[in-house]
């Protein structure tokens, strides 16, 4: 009766894959909450006509610090895009995801209500999610001792709370997880994603993710010297690949695209903004706090996912502004495209949306949107590009282009490089 | 065509044992880890207990300037990451690095230190060391553990927290299945702290006296810290360099209840659900399950949950399957409990031992399954399913299976 077990017979519910290789995914639906815009259509207009997020801090006090400035959310009535029964059990965080999802959903003009509850999932990520709850549970402890922390707060403040949120809100059965891996959270969470739509495992992941700006947040990348000026000299602000870059500028936002087996699009007519074709995964292991110092780990990722490397026409760049990110992810490019180099039009949408850990999820967004509209967005900010960057960024204005196809780069410091690549749809 | 996986190392740091051997030891016995916290100061804690490791000395595995830059979780990480890369012989078999990658679960990570930090901080104390906060993100232990051992494959951290360490397996075994890697470092690590303490506390969820999982008297979890890290490895790539192989990792699911952002539907279809996708993505039918290692937490709702979830699935037959709740002895580990479980279940079916649920006296009649009380048995067993459910019902489910080269 146990040999049986030894048979590796695909599950019999689920489709065939139209090849060996897999099924095909396809993008149906964005959905963008973003300091530049709320909704793909705001968000899309104000990339390309440049016009960045980031403005002096509002939400709370940054007198303390070197720093002053933030890309910010602007607000938002979030009854318009959460069920008020649910609303009163999110924190911001949540709401911000949340309305994403929503966005996403409404954009692929799905009825969620009509599908297979359990063959919908959803893969987010996020670098620390609530931490702005977290740091109220924390400060109601320190202040009222055990009997004072409320369990309210507490339930809202585990990492995965925000996918939660969106599961309740929507019914969503399926395939359920949070990722949490600084800058290449919301990439690992559409990776995975990918690799599961393409093996049959659901017909619809929602994938993306985001972050918000909080107030101990900016204490703790101000403590770690991250933020721009930073310990360097020289003007506060977002400027990758430039010259005088010196840190970054935090930002928050959310960014959630459907994902779909093509056929599962087809049936129902779905627009597709472009198909996800592949991914690549890899390590750099130049310290806890460091880049992929040399680019080799961000070549290979690059490498790994774009199965036909002479097709890609345009990179939507992790390029953060820091010294050694932009030089690296610049010296990758280079190490990859060697003579093509230049042909490849590269955007750095951070420059408008600052960095975030979840802003992933926005800049794929940014890059379906390129595919679909042959239109590159410009990286704002930067005026003189650095000698050790010399690429064909796209500076000051936007620029149409036929884009065959494209990766989004993510890199973490401490060392998870993963690139996606995104290709054009073709039917 | 689907590569097979196997599991060649593993290592395990809990508050019955420090090593493998030692914590295989106190499970087999019935030795539990439970004892007045000394981590932080409990006095204003309705509940005083939690299954601590102590008896730890971090400078018989660290110098000091590494004590000082690691957290109490990246410690216990890096610890388990050792053995479990020594016992597959990584140690001295050459590898190529660039095809093995880590993929950690993670509950509240290093938060200890970053509770020390923002304590000083509000308080206006001394200024407290700013290199406290590299611990906020819990990313942490899984780049120390990338970074020690130089592996340039694939990484990240799953953070459904106490689902956490057995998602983070799935995402391993997908890795090695989308041809990324030959070798996956996975589990969790996560330490105590009082953010995750108070919470718990909070929603009325801790045991004042001990963790009973199953029986009418429980009152809650008892919360337990630690690591459980496991090695993956795709099979031709063990065979090629003879590595020892403890078991197969058949499949896992993942899904969501969809229900409540901390109850569990009460019912148990998300408990049915996640085991009938892993049972199906392994491709085997219920009636070849041999043992189930129980999520277990003894909160009164999970415990009745999980129990209708697994009659759901097994029907009639539920009755005779041995199930464990090892949380008794180790207590819920969040996000290192479903990898410390995961190598509990892997040594079960290395040695047929299946370990017990102790503190179980009282029968709970919507608890009626055999939870294997108090003592443990020994079986012939060939598949094992290790449970976990998290906040928001995260579910998830792994099955394992003995090796064999067929």
């Amino acid at each position: 009766m146990h040999d049986r077990i030894l048979i590796k017979s695909p599950n019999p519910e689920l489709p065939t894959p139209d090849s060996q290789k897999g099924h095909r995914v396809v993008i149906t639906g964005l959905g963008v909450v973003s300091s530049i815009g709320v909704g793909q259509e705001a968000f899309w207009e104000n990339c390309l006509r440049g016009i960045p997020g980031i403005k002096p801090v509002q939400r709370f006090d940054v007198s303390s610090y070197r720093s002053r400035r933030g890309a910010e959310l602007p607000e938002i009535d979030f009854k318009a895009f959460v069920k008020p029964a649910n609303l009163r059990r999110m924190d911001r965080i949540g709401k911000i995801v949340v309305s994403a999802v929503r966005l996403a959903v409404d954009d692929s003009g799905l009825n969620l209500k009509e599908e297979d509850s359990s063959r919908i999932g959803i893969s987010i990520g996020t670098g620390l999610g609530s931490s702005d709850t977290v740091d109220q549970f924390f400060r109601s402890l320190l202040k009222e001792g055990p009997t004072g922390a409320a369990p309210l707060l507490f339930q809202t403040a585990v990492p995965n709370a925000i996918t939660s949120h969106c599961a309740i809100e929507y019914g969503i059965k399926g395939v359920n997880i949070t990722f949490s891996h600084k800058e290449s959270s919301t990439e690992m969470a559409m990776a995975f994603a990918y690799h599961l739509l393409r093996e049959g495992k659901g017909d619809i992941i929602l994938a993306g993710g985001g972050d918000e700006l909080s107030e101990p947040l900016y204490h703790v990348y101000s403590m770690l010297g991250a933020l721009s000026p930073g310990r360097g000299k020289g003007e506060e602000g977002m400027r990758p690949f430039s010259r005088d870059r010196n840190g970054i500028v935090l930002g928050e936002g959310s960014g959630i695209l459907v994902l779909e087996r093509l056929e599962h699009a087809k049936e129902r007519g779905a627009k597709i903004y472009a198909e996800m074709a592949g991914v690549g995964l890899s390590g750099s292991t130049d310290g806890l706090l460091r880049y992929d110092l040399k680019g080799d780990s961000i070549a290979r990722a690059m490498t790994l996912a774009a199965k036909e490397l002479d097709t890609v026409d345009h990179i939507s760049a992790a390029a953060n502004s820091t010294p050694d990110l932009d030089r690296a992810e610049a010296l990758a490019i280079q190490k990859v495209f060697r003579e093509r180099t230049k042909e490849i039009s590269i955007s750095s949408l951070k420059s408008m949306l600052g960095e975030f850990d979840g802003s992933g999820g926005i800049r794929a967004c940014g890059t379906a949107l390129s595919l679909y509209c042959g239109m590159v967005p410009p990286t704002v900010g930067t005026s003189h590009l650095a000698p050790e960057c010399d690429l064909n960024v796209v500076l000051v204005q936007a620029r149409k282009k036929e884009i065959r196809s494209a990766l989004l780069n993510s890199c973490s410091n401490g060392g998870s490089n993963i690139s996606l690549w995104f290709k054009q749809y073709d039917s | 065509m689907r590569k097979r996986v196997v599991i060649t190392g593993l290592g395990v740091v809990s508050a019955v044992g420090n090593s493998l051997p030692e914590v295989w030891d106190s499970l087999v016995r019935g030795r539990e880890g439970t004892k007045e916290i000394t981590v932080f100061d409990p006095a204003a804690y309705r509940t005083k207990i939690a299954a601590e490791v102590s008896h730890l000395d971090p400078e018989a595995y660290f110098s000091k300037k590494e004590v000082r830059r690691l957290s109490r979780c990246d410690r216990f990480g890096l610890i388990a990451f050792r053995e479990a890369w020594k016992s597959a012989h990584l140690d001295q078999d050459s590898c190529d690095k660039e095809r093995a990658g880590v993929i950690l679960g993670a509950g509240s990570g290093g938060i200890l230190s970053v509770e020390k930090y923002f304590r000083d901080f509000y308080q206006g104390r001394k200024k407290s060391s700013p290199s406290l906060l590299i611990s906020y993100s819990l990313a942490t232990t899984t780049d120390h553990i990338a970074i020690e051992s130089g592996l340039k494959g694939p990484r990240s951290t799953t953070a459904t927290v106490c689902s956490s360490s057995s998602a983070s397996m799935g995402v391993a075994y997908e890795m090695i299945q989308m041809d990324l890697a030959d070798v996956m470092v996975t589990g969790g690590s996560d330490s105590l702290c009082e953010v995750s303490y108070s919470g718990f506390s909070s929603l009325k969820l801790v045991d004042p006296e001990s963790c009973k999982p199953f029986d009418r008297r429980r009152q809650g979890l008892v919360i337990g810290e630690g690591a459980g890290i496991l090695i993956l490895e795709e099979l031709e790539h063990a065979l090629r360099r003879e590595a020892p192989i403890h078991a197969e990792f058949l499949g896992y699911g993942i899904c969501a209840d969809a229900y409540h952002l901390t109850a569990p539907e009460p019912n148990g279809e998300g408990v049915e659900r996640v085991i009938r996708i892993a049972l199906a993505h392994a491709g085997i039918r219920p009636e070849d399950v041999d043992t189930i290692n129980a999520h277990g937490t003894a909160t009164p709702f999970n415990d009745i949950a999980e129990t209708r979830g697994i009659k759901r699935v097994f029907g009639e037959r539920a009755k005779e399957i041995p199930i464990s709740g090892i949380k008794s002895m180790i207590g819920h580990c969040l996000g290192s409990a479903g990898g410390i479980e995961a190598v509990a279940t892997v040594m079960t079916l290395e040695t047929g031992i299946i370990p017990p649920t102790i503190h179980y006296e009282v029968p709970d009649p919507l608890c009626d399954l055999n939870y294997t009380p108090n003592q443990s048995v020994q079986r012939d067993v060939r598949i094992a399913l290790s449970n976990s459910f998290a906040f928001g019902g995260n579910n998830a489910c792994l099955v394992f299976k003995k090796f064999s080269s067929e």
